[in-house]
């Protein structure tokens, strides 16, 4: 195998060695004035576009791009069942966000709800209209409590990564997103290591973080927000009538006081340092057959509403009398979906 | 002008002999001296340089920016100006100047000490001769007390005399170790040099959140019993705050040797804000970003805003915080407006 490329080479080499004589046939002078001609228009390409190689490869978002308030609202709108609230607010506030230049504090949002309400779903909306690979762009990072700061003895090594993570990756690139799931089961400590980033200082040992984004999801409050719901619901107002108002104080309390969630005490509250609490409604039977219409579409199936209504149907609901919202929110649809559908 | 034309051909043989290169390094060399001589600091409209010894606070141009930019701290204002100035037109102060700033959340403090930073180096908090520290972000280990301690005070000491007028801030003071600001007592203390650098035209800022509540307390008695806010004196909170401050075990002061020696020399409250506070702060916010101040939005904003003691609901709980946040929300309708307008 090696002597057979060996003589390959050999070969191919001699094939091309008459191509050399021609260079004797080049002229110095003509040769110099193409190189610097080659030079002088590469030159004046780089200072004209000094960002030419962004359609190349990722770069760090520098200019605010219009196109990402109309792409997220449209993406809310269209994938986003039942959760009015969080449309509007969320984009208002990375658009407003982002169109400011002159940013007293980075964007902190803190998406609280019930399980399958589309809290991922929306951070990951939000990241791919700000960097169109989304999740997998290097300036977007995701944090998993349980997956990355599992252990609560090691808390003061997490605490030492995380802001030698976060102070690298700004320093980077100012936009930069940072997720951080499950924030009720973050150890309380943690998330107070990283308060100073999300304060009103204009640098912070030379690196501004006044153009980041944070993102913190978790299940904290969702029993408060359900109950707002349930009344709503027995008063008989309908689901679009709820406010951010009525839920937002509410939560911001139970949150605070509530031992379980990763903001236990923290100053973060304290300080107010959350721009927007978002909340998450739980999705009801309507919703749900939303989620089943998009899912198979989204296979490439016809949809076929018998079989729509019957998977909505098996999915389990709360309260127990009355019935009214999905237990695991859109969760375990897909599963559903291929006991009907056996192609 | 016909003269020197016999003296040129003279010396036209004569020219031939000197050799450009050496000619023109002479003569660059010659103009960079007389030019350094002359004005031996002008690289310090290109570099950054620290103020000479005899140079004074703009007066005038401090109480602007206080009046402008700072909104209902009418006892800060006056302190602050009158500290500062003080200190700045002492020719040789005795100690380097203490403040320590105090209040509830979102009055100020980090605001104020930003446009102090600013008076004495025009580059602000971007200035390397104005030093930030966090408690919760440079010291957040407990039991690694003794090497903050070392670092600060190397810190110091190198940063000090590399330029005399330092400005060192020291942020959440409430969460800082006890120990740690023992550890800089010496350098603030009445003495003139300290191992071969003086200290004392340094300036130490501290800022907490502690006696905030006891702040708050003052404030809210005296508005209670009909006084205007603007009544309330120094000598009303001065000794409260001292006391608090040095009791509590949450602030970074507790029994720390600096007020035991009353080293600080200025304690400097700030009383929490109430609605007109806020709606000046979101007036101020929307003239920052060029739209056109709309008093509806204004009072909306302030509205949204959450108000305490439960009842009364007259002082902000945030202060002047998240008002931009709040600003965004409305922003739909700011620009309609404008739209309309035209």
């Amino acid at each position: 195998m090696k002597l057979r490329r060996g003589a390959l080479r050999a070969a191919l080499a001699l094939v091309l060695l008459p191509l050399l004589t021609p260079a004797g046939a080049v002229e110095p002078i003509s040769l110099g004035l193409a190189i610097a001609g080659a030079a002088a228009s590469a030159l004046t390409g780089i200072i004209s576009y000094p960002r030419l190689y962004c359609y190349f490869r990722e770069c760090c978002l520098h200019r605010h791009d219009r196109r990402a308030a109309a792409a997220l609202q449209e993406d809310l709108d269209k994938k986003l069942f039942g959760q009015h609230l969080v449309s509007k607010v969320v984009v208002k506030a990375v658009r407003g966000f982002l169109n400011n230049t002159n940013a007293k504090k980075p964007l902190a949002l803190s998406l609280h709800g019930w399980t399958g309400t589309g809290k991922n779903f929306v951070s990951k909306i939000v990241a791919e209209s700000i960097y169109k690979k989304g999740l997998q762009s290097k300036y977007v990072h995701q944090f998993v409590a349980t997956l990355h700061f599992p252990h609560a003895h090691s808390i003061n090594l997490y605490k030492d990564q995380l802001q030698s993570w976060i102070r690298g990756n700004v320093s980077i690139c100012p936009r930069s997103l940072f997720i951080f799931d499950e924030m009720d089961k973050m150890h309380a400590g943690l998330i107070d290591s990283i308060k100073p980033f999300l304060d009103y200082y204009e640098l912070l040992d030379g690196v501004s973080y006044r153009q980041a984004i944070f993102i913190f999801l978790s299940n904290a409050g969702a029993e408060k927000i359900t109950e707002v719901a349930l009344d709503f619901w027995r008063n008989g107002r309908t689901r679009e009538d709820i406010q951010l108002t009525d839920i937002q104080n509410a939560l911001s309390v139970s949150v605070f006081n509530n031992k379980n969630s990763g903001f236990w005490h923290s100053t973060l509250i304290d300080r107010n340092l959350i721009d927007y609490f978002i909340p998450f409604l739980p999705l009801e039977y309507k919703h749900v057959k939303m989620c089943v219409r998009v899912e198979i579409d989204s296979r490439g199936y016809t949809v076929d509403e018998d079989i729509v209504s019957r998977i909505a149907d098996e999915m389990t609901y709360f309260p127990r009398e009355e019935r009214i919202y999905s237990d695991k929110g859109c969760k375990t649809v897909d599963a559903k979906l291929d006991y009907y559908y056996d192609f | 002008m016909a003269r020197s034309v016999p003296l040129l051909w003279v010396l036209l043989p004569g020219l031939a002999a000197l050799e450009p290169l050496s000619v023109g390094l002479a003569i660059g060399v010659a103009s960079a001296l007389t030019g350094y001589l002359s004005h031996p600091r002008f690289y310090c409209s290109y570099v950054e340089c620290c103020p000479r010894a005899g140079q004074r606070l703009n007066a005038t141009a401090l109480k602007a920016q206080l009046d402008n930019r700072l909104f209902g701290q009418h006892l800060a204002k006056d302190v602050v100006l009158k500290a500062v100035l003080g200190f700045s037109n002492n020719p040789s102060p005795k100690k380097p100047l203490m403040l320590s700033l105090h209040g509830w959340a979102g009055t100020g403090k980090n605001f104020l000490s930003q446009i102090l930073a600013e008076q004495v180096h025009p580059a602000g908090l971007r200035s390397k001769f104005v030093h930030l520290f966090l408690a919760t972000l440079h010291f957040p280990h407990h039991d690694q007390v003794k090497l903050y301690k070392e670092q600060l005070q190397n810190w110091i000491r190198g940063n000090v005399s590399a330029c005399p007028s330092s400005v060192f801030i020291f942020d959440e003071m409430d969460k800082m170790h006890p120990g740690v600001i023992d550890a800089i007592k010496p350098f603030l203390d009445y003495y003139e040099e300290v191992d071969g650098v003086s200290y004392r035209k340094a300036i130490f800022i501290f800022l907490s959140n502690a006696g905030g509540d006891l702040i708050n307390k003052a404030a809210f008695d005296f508005w209670s019993s009909g006084k205007r806010r603007e009544d309330i004196q120094l000598k009303d909170l001065e000794p409260l705050l001292s006391v608090g401050v040095f009791n509590n075990k949450n602030s970074g002061l507790w029994h720390s040797s600096i007020i035991d020696r009353n080293l600080i020399d200025y304690f400097v409250p700030f009383l929490p804000l109430e609605q007109r506070h806020v709606k000046m702060c979101v007036r101020a916010e929307m003239r920052a970003r060029g739209y056109a101040v709309d008093e509806k939005i204004v009072q909306a904003v302030a509205d949204e805003m959450t108000y305490f003691p439960k009842e009364q609901k007259i002082y902000s709980d945030k202060g002047c915080k998240t008002v931009q946040a709040k600003l965004d929300i409305h922003e739909d309708l700011v620009m309609r407006e404008m739209k309309a307008r035209g």
